[in-house]
């Protein structure tokens, strides 16, 4: 037997009746067609002819709807004292608060059950806002993680980074002597502590290996707020030079090399070819300055040795309780001012800047993000828009049924509400759609970002972002319910039956269309223009010259430990024949070496040029750096342009000599030839340097910049301990890792090479966070347009669908297929042109925005906007197009029929 | 022989009324018992009956009750008011003044 208080609910509206009361008089009708139903079966009747008969009972439900409203009259109107009777109802069974629950769940029922009945209409619509409800808040996410989540430390918002502001180089790291009288004389911090992030060479079972170190001020984990797990942290004594030699390790060095032994403290450990103890583990989630530091040293100084003039720490500080960043940065100005003057020779016109550790970390992309949620939030916004279009001819379409409703005795305001709740309903399913997205798209982010955004490892979805999808969902669902709420409000059923029970086509639900129609193509131009802007950034930037060749390049690391090469002969030798072993290889073309890795960090230093007089203290011009082997250029391909690159013979003990960039002899030698000029690198402490070569410019700061002013050097005459070591090869330099650890092996079985990999890493990763962008606004643009063109195609479809008589009528006076084309792509292209130009003012308003995000294009490009304009209409004639061939299509027979 | 909808509007609430006079029924009974005791030619279908159920109800001149009877489904039971016992006794009275009028004039009361 079938259910017949779902039968009855399913086909007796009675919008104007309290949920208690619609509840009665269903149940009723129902019990009496089952007396119907087990009447019939009694009689003898099949149970599907007695379920006929009972269905037979009632023939016109509208009427009987009418019926019952009128018969029941006292029981809905007027609205006030329905509500009044059902809190009275309610109030004796289950308490009054329940009224407004009990509405609006059987408002939302009523919802549910008619979008059941329009499948495609709740899938398209569904799609859509979980479309652009997923784009956003997989943005939100990331905004939310990199620039919102505070710091995990405790009170983390008076946590600061401290800068020295060096005139020639803008920020800078601080100097040890400089820091130390920052120490002492600041009155606005609790604790000020210093680092230098490194590496250390660990020695383990399965050989040794290099992890990311730092050496901290002894005090750093208690500035923090930190304390270990298991031992402690470092003492005063152990931040003096005359320390003890002690480590701190992380948890997950902790866990993988010690297998989580507690017996690990006090054990002797050997660091960097030292031995040390260790003394602490911190917690897991513990982590300073990276998040893949393993091992933390004290950082010693003697006060009477630290210099003003080699800038190479980090320094954090937390303020004291009440005293604000702004109080902060005014007294550290101050206090390095003092400095400046006070050491004219080593420090003149240095200043200092106090940031938010967190600005610090995150400032440079926060326009990145903001711009993409901004974005992101007009691919919402059309979604609306669309699905505000569907609700509307939606609405048209039901304007009979509303209007009986209406008749009814369901006010205008009774009506809004059931709108709302079918929007509503829209949204939470869109909003369940949209996490999920967001949820599958966060491990491609992470992916796609990792290189580019900070904190992008701590994505994921929190009760922050839940909230927001909660948030942004009712919100859309208020946005696109508006429209058709207004529609149904203005619904009154002598206007249906004036229109002879035909939908309407005309009048101000067309205009809202339009208007909506128009807007969501102006949008999708807005992020087209933008995203075409990015795309050509980014295809300009990737084609850039870098100055050298970084394919089929491998490239590693390798630092030499002080106990085991403490001479720079000793260094040399060994640099001298790691070269030699791998050039000897027939899988190495050839190999070189250089201090600093193109594209990853920099290393200036301030020059000045024999024969012109002397600027005033730290107002020296200043240049890249790079100390080379002889094959430097060869193994990259950077271009010799006059006199000669480095030989063997360019020892400790000969001359001293310097090779210069295009750019640097551009600079400092305009007119004339640098070849034999004199110059005097850094703080002159080695005396002077000969300029023996010229080669081209290579872009060690990224693509994005012009190569700045470079000198070099041969690695005899100033040895570091730390190189990066390239090799070329024929094919794939991946294959060159196991060759390079087997000489490696042969040459100091204690040494790791480490940070391996192809140097074509480098210049990805310099392009990554553009990258980033480009692609994130590409796909939100496409959505945009795709969304765009369903919306037009979707009311163009319509408009055909409503014009069928009309359009027949043409036809049978004459008019031919083409016209009747013309007339239905000209009518939506009529709204796309509008479209299209409302938008492109609005992209050259907010051009600006993107301005620091491009390379090589300028925001008001003229042929960037019409290509976009035209691409849209393209898209635009196509929506049309498909919707136009079925109304040329219309038999004018058949069209006239239907009137 | 069935009688027109106009000639059965005018006497739908009366004869529901009097029909509860004895005891309670419920709606299906009603309509029912219509047909029975007219042996079949007065017949009132659901979409007439129930609203009229529920106009008499809003008048205060009956009242509907959810019982559920020993070994039958619980139903809505409706029972005459006492301002629906006063309304039945005028409408009986107009109905017999008026069938006697009626009949005085076509002069089959005395034949």
């Amino acid at each position: 037997m079938r259910n017949w208080e779902a039968f009855v609910r399913d086909r007796l509206p009675l919008p104007a009746h309290t949920p208690m009361r619609e509840a009665r008089i269903i149940r009723e009708l129902a019990a009496q067609l089952e007396d119907f139903y087990r009447e019939a079966l009694a009689r003898g009747a099949s149970e599907s002819e007695a379920d006929a008969h009972a269905c037979a009972q009632i023939h016109d439900w509208r009427q009987l709807a009418l019926d019952v409203a009128t018969a029941d009259r006292a029981n809905r109107q007027p609205r006030m004292e329905r509500i009044a009777d059902t809190v009275a109802e309610l109030g004796q069974t289950r308490g009054g608060g329940l009224k407004m629950f009990g509405d609006f769940l059987h408002d939302m029922r009523y919802a549910v059950r008619q979008l059941i009945k329009t499948p495609a209409f709740t899938l398209v619509a569904v799609l859509t806002l979980g479309l652009g409800i997923g784009a956003t808040s997989a943005i939100f996410s990331v905004v939310n993680a990199v620039l919102l989540r505070p710091l995990p430390y405790p009170e983390a918002e008076r946590l600061v980074r401290v800068h020295e502001i060096v005139p020639q180089y803008g920020l800078f790291s601080v100097a040890p002597a400089t820091f130390l009288d920052w120490r002492q004389q600041n009155s606005v911090f609790e604790h000020t502590a210093a680092y230098n992030a490194g590496s250390t060479t660990i020695a383990g079972t399965e050989g040794p290996e290099r992890v990311p170190s730092a050496s901290v001020s002894w005090d750093l984990f208690e500035l923090l707020k930190v304390t270990p797990i298991l031992g402690r942290t470092f003492t005063a004594q152990e931040g003096t030079p005359a320390r003890q030699t002690v480590a701190i390790i992380s948890y997950g060095a902790w866990q993988r090399r010690f297998g989580g032994d507690r017996s690990v403290l006090e054990r002797p450990v050997t660091l960097n070819g030292t031995s040390s103890t260790i003394i602490g583990v911190m917690p897991p989630d513990f982590f300073f300055p990276s998040r893949t530091t393993e091992i933390w040293t004290p950082l010693a100084f003697d006060p009477a040795k630290a210099t003003r003039g080699g800038h190479f720490l980090g320094v954090i500080a937390r303020t004291k309780a009440g005293v604000s960043v702004e109080t902060a940065n005014a007294e550290m100005k101050t206090i390095s001012e003092r400095l400046a003057v006070q050491y004219p020779q080593q420090s003149a016109n240095e200043s200092a800047n106090v940031v938010q550790l967190l600005e610090n970390i995150v400032g440079d992309i926060r326009p990145v993000l903001l711009t993409l949620l901004a974005a992101v939030g007009v691919v919402v916004l059309i979604a609306c828009a669309n699905v505000a279009n569907l609700l509307l001819v939606r609405a048209s379409v039901r304007e009979k049924e509303i209007a009986i409703r209406a008749a009814l005795g369901a006010g205008g305001r009774r009506l809004c509400l059931q709108m709302l709740a079918e929007s509503t309903v829209l949204a939470i399913a869109g909003g369940g759609l949209g996490l999920l997205l967001a949820y599958l798209a966060i491990p491609a982010i992470k992916a796609l970002s990792a290189a580019s955004i900070p904190r992008i490892a701590d994505l994921s979805i929190d009760l922050t972002v839940l909230a927001f999808v909660v948030g942004a969902s009712l919100l859309t669902g208020l946005i696109f319910g508006l429209a058709p709420m207004w529609h149904a409000s203005r619904t009154t059923l002598g206007h249906v039956l004036k229109e002879g029970g035909r939908t309407s086509s005309g009048g101000p639900g067309r205009w809202v269309r339009n208007t909506l129609l128009v807007a969501e193509v102006g949008l999708s131009i807005v992020l087209l223009v933008g995203a075409t802007l990015l795309l050509r950034s980014f295809a300009k930037l990737t084609s850039v010259d870098p100055g050298f060749h970084p394919e089929r390049v491998l490239a590693f690391q390798v630092s030499l430990p002080n106990a085991a090469y403490p001479e720079p002969h000793n260094r040399a030798a060994f640099f001298s024949t790691l070269l030699e072993k791998l050039d000897a290889r027939a899988d190495v073309d050839s190999a070189g070496m250089v201090q600093t890795l193109p594209m990853r960090g920099d290393y200036v230093l301030s020059v000045t040029f024999q024969g012109r007089p002397a600027p005033p203290p730290n107002m020296e011009p200043s240049a890249n750096y790079r100390v080379v082997s002889p094959k430097y250029f060869e193994t990259l391909g950077v271009r010799v342009l006059r006199g000669r690159v480095f030989n063997d013979h360019d020892a400790e003990t000969s001359p001293n000599v310097a090779v210069v960039d295009q750019a640097f002899a551009d600079r400092h030698f305009p007119n004339e030839n640098p070849i034999g000029h004199r110059i005097d690198v850094g703080n002159g402490g080695t005396g002077l340097t000969e300029i023996v070569g010229v080669v081209g410019s290579v872009h060690y700061e990224g693509l994005d910049t012009n190569p700045h002013p470079t000198m070099y050097v041969p690695y005899r005459q100033d040895i570091f301990s730390s190189m990066w070591i390239m090799a070329r090869t024929g094919g794939d330099p991946a294959r060159l890792g196991a060759l390079v650890r087997q000489v490696m092996r042969e040459i100091d079985p204690a040494l790791p090479a480490f940070r391996l990999g192809p140097l074509t890493e480098a210049v990805t990763e310099s392009v990554a966070e553009r990258r980033f962008s480009m692609l994130l606004l590409t796909v939100f643009a496409g959505i945009a347009v795709f969304l765009a063109a369903v919306g037009l195609y979707g009311v163009v479809a319509y408009t055909v669908t409503q014009r069928t008589q009309e359009i027949g009528l043409r036809m049978a006076i004459g008019a031919r297929p083409g016209d009747v084309l013309r007339m239905v792509v000209g009518d939506g292209l009529k709204l796309a042109t509008i479209g299209v130009v409302f938008g492109t003012a609005v992209a050259l308003g907010l051009a600006r925005v993107i301005e620091t995000m491009l390379f090589g294009v300028t925001p008001f490009d003229a042929a960037n906007y019409s290509t976009t304009a035209m691409v849209l209409l393209a898209v635009a004639a196509l929506a049309c197009y498909m919707p136009a061939r079925r109304a040329m299509r219309v038999d004018p027979l058949v069209a006239l029929r239907q009137e | 022989m069935m009688f027109s909808a106009e000639l059965k509007k005018g006497s739908t609430e009366m004869l529901v009324l009097s029909l509860i006079e004895e005891r309670p029924r419920h709606g299906y009974e009603i309509g029912k018992l219509i047909e029975q005791r007219s042996g079949g030619r007065l017949r009132f279908a659901l979409p007439t009956l129930y609203p009229t159920l529920l106009r008499l109800e809003n008048r205060g001149w009956i009242r509907g009750r959810w019982v559920e009877k020993a070994g039958e489904r619980e139903r809505c039971y409706y029972r005459l008011t006492p301002e629906g016992r006063r309304v039945l006794d005028d409408q009986q009275q107009t109905w017999n003044a008026y069938v006697a009028a009626v009949n005085d004039v076509m002069g089959t009361g005395r034949a």
